[in-house]
């Protein structure tokens, strides 16, 4: 009996060691959703008028299943500890009810991270920018927030449109029912402005000429944060699961040898 | 009419005039499009040229340049004589009544002939917004209708006199915008990635299930000791023959 005395002992230290990891990717899961689900970038208005906006319910169950992850690692230390029979199937059910809400962010995150390709945005800013004509509320409401981040992406990163400012020419857009092409070949905020928050040349800024309009696309400014936001959440939850699924093995194992 | 400069140089070759034969006047080599450096060389409504320097020589101070925008119908009877404005010739009429128009209106002395000069000199044809429905107004250089094409030339008119023009430009086609809906979101399909994790989870969970299923039915089985009681074995007593007792013990004595 000695023998599978100091292989359980083995086993307790492992399981003890895998929690101690579980709950601290819990910990740094948590972190990570609540970090983007406040948007720093301040793109969230775009995702909310494709009403597709998935990747930040995957984040906000991110946020509970880190917790949860964490709680569930202290009651896993407890059990392994004390090798309460009880305390075990508690652990493992639970853990296996986290386990399938992390496998839904993961998968949400993944999956709504391929719906967001340039097309997507620039259907969006032609039919939303500076519309003036709306709907409802709601149309109102994401009217607004598409108008006031595409002004402020365009200010902040020096860009216009999503591939360039011949997206304004190229198709037809709420924008170009409001302004005539002739004194808006594109918005204004695709010109260079100066300190006061005016273009410094507007007429250089209608023709085009480099250095007094923005010529390249906003398209990396946006695309940059929302893939890492998606990636983020689905990738590290796929390898929290990766380990999650050896240490709930090692527990179910080490239950069935554990005697009352 | 706006006519705009910086920058980079701009090479310019002296002029080779020849005789028209309707016309007698000297005729230059045709307007050209701005460099394509410009971003908004040719938009949905306007177009950028370069301006006429350099281009006509041995004109008087009080010389008037025009533009002449024409539909490509009317480039082959186009009358030199018509006044610029007059009937037959107003923008606001362009192009339903009047197949040409006549715009710029600037002294010659606005484009002076420096060769060394560095600044980019263009001239964006469709600029005026304002004037483009005002009917007194019909030498405006208001925004093209549509996407054309058209032909562009320059005319120097000496008080209502032609003195010398510019041979017609290629057409010109304008930018003609698709609409929005156009748009196609069909190509987002799923990548690799997203699949590969969608199945490995999906396996890893389904193992799980299993381990569980597993742990629950075959460790509640053997060292069941407290969860299920096997069935007490029946008590055998063995029956010892009173008889044969006393027999022997009658023996030993």
């Amino acid at each position: 009996m000695a023998k599978s005395e100091g292989g359980m002992r083995i086993l307790q230290g492992l399981l003890v060691f895998g929690n101690v990891i579980i709950g601290m990717c819990g910990i740094a899961l948590t972190a990570e959703c609540i970090f983007f689900v406040s948007d720093p970038h301040g793109l969230y208005p775009l995702l909310e008028a494709t009403e597709n906006d998935d990747i930040y319910a995957a984040a906000w169950i991110g946020i509970f299943v880190g917790f949860a992850l964490f709680a569930l690692s202290i009651l896993g230390i407890v059990a392994v500890i004390k090798s309460n029979r009880t305390l075990l199937l508690v652990y493992i059910i639970l853990m296996l009810i986290t386990y399938a809400f992390e496998m839904a962010s993961c998968i949400t995150a993944a999956t709504h991270q391929d719906f967001l390709t340039p097309n997507l945005f620039l259907k969006q800013m032609l039919e939303r920018y500076l519309k003036s004509e709306t709907d409802n509320n709601n149309d109102k409401w994401m009217t607004e927030g598409v108008t006031k981040t595409w002004d402020k992406l365009m200010l902040q990163n020096q860009c216009c449109g999503v591939r360039g400012p011949s997206d304004w020419q190229e198709y037809t857009s709420a924008f170009r029912k409001m302004y005539n092409d002739a004194d808006y070949p594109w918005p204004h905020n695709c010109c260079v402005m100066n300190d006061q928050g005016s273009p410094i040349n507007l007429d250089g800024c209608k023709l085009g000429v480099p250095g007094y309009y923005n010529n390249n696309g906003c398209y990396e400014a946006i695309s940059g944060p929302m893939n890492t936001h998606a990636w983020g959440v689905a990738w590290f939850g796929f390898a929290i699961l990766c380990w999650t699924f050896f240490v709930l093995l090692g527990t179910m194992f080490y239950w069935s040898r554990v005697e009352y | 009419v706006r006519g705009y400069s910086r920058g980079s140089a701009l090479s310019t070759a002296p002029p080779t005039p020849w005789l028209l034969a309707t016309d007698n006047i000297p005729t230059m080599r045709k307007p050209v499009l701005a460099s394509s450096i410009l971003g908004g060389r040719i938009t949905t409504s306007t177009f950028v040229l370069e301006q006429p320097r350099c281009s006509f020589t041995g004109l008087q101070d009080d010389t008037v340049i025009w533009l002449v925008v024409a539909l490509p119908e009317a480039v082959a009877n186009f009358s030199n004589n018509v006044k610029p404005g007059g009937l037959g010739r107003e923008f606001q009429k362009f192009p339903h009544s009047t197949l040409a128009y006549m715009t710029l209106n600037t002294t010659i002395l606005n484009y002076p002939c420096n060769k060394n000069s560095r600044d980019i000199t263009v001239l964006r044809v469709g600029s005026e917004t304002r004037c483009a429905k005002d009917e007194s107004r019909p030498t405006c250089n208001g925004p093209l209708p549509g996407p054309g094409p058209y032909q562009v030339k320059f005319l120097a008119l000496n008080g209502s006199e032609p003195v010398a023009q510019t041979n017609w430009s290629d057409p010109i086609t304008l930018r003609k915008a698709q609409p929005s809906s156009s748009i196609s979101l069909m190509d987002s399909r799923h990548s690799g990635s997203m699949i590969a994790l969608t199945a490995i989870l999906s396996i890893l969970f389904a193992i799980l299930l299993a381990g569980l299923v597993t742990m629950l039915l075959w460790g509640s089985d053997t060292r069941g000791v407290s969860s299920t009681f096997s069935k007490p074995e029946a008590v055998t007593v063995r029956r010892y023959n009173t008889h044969h007792v006393y027999d022997q013990t009658a023996a030993r004595l």
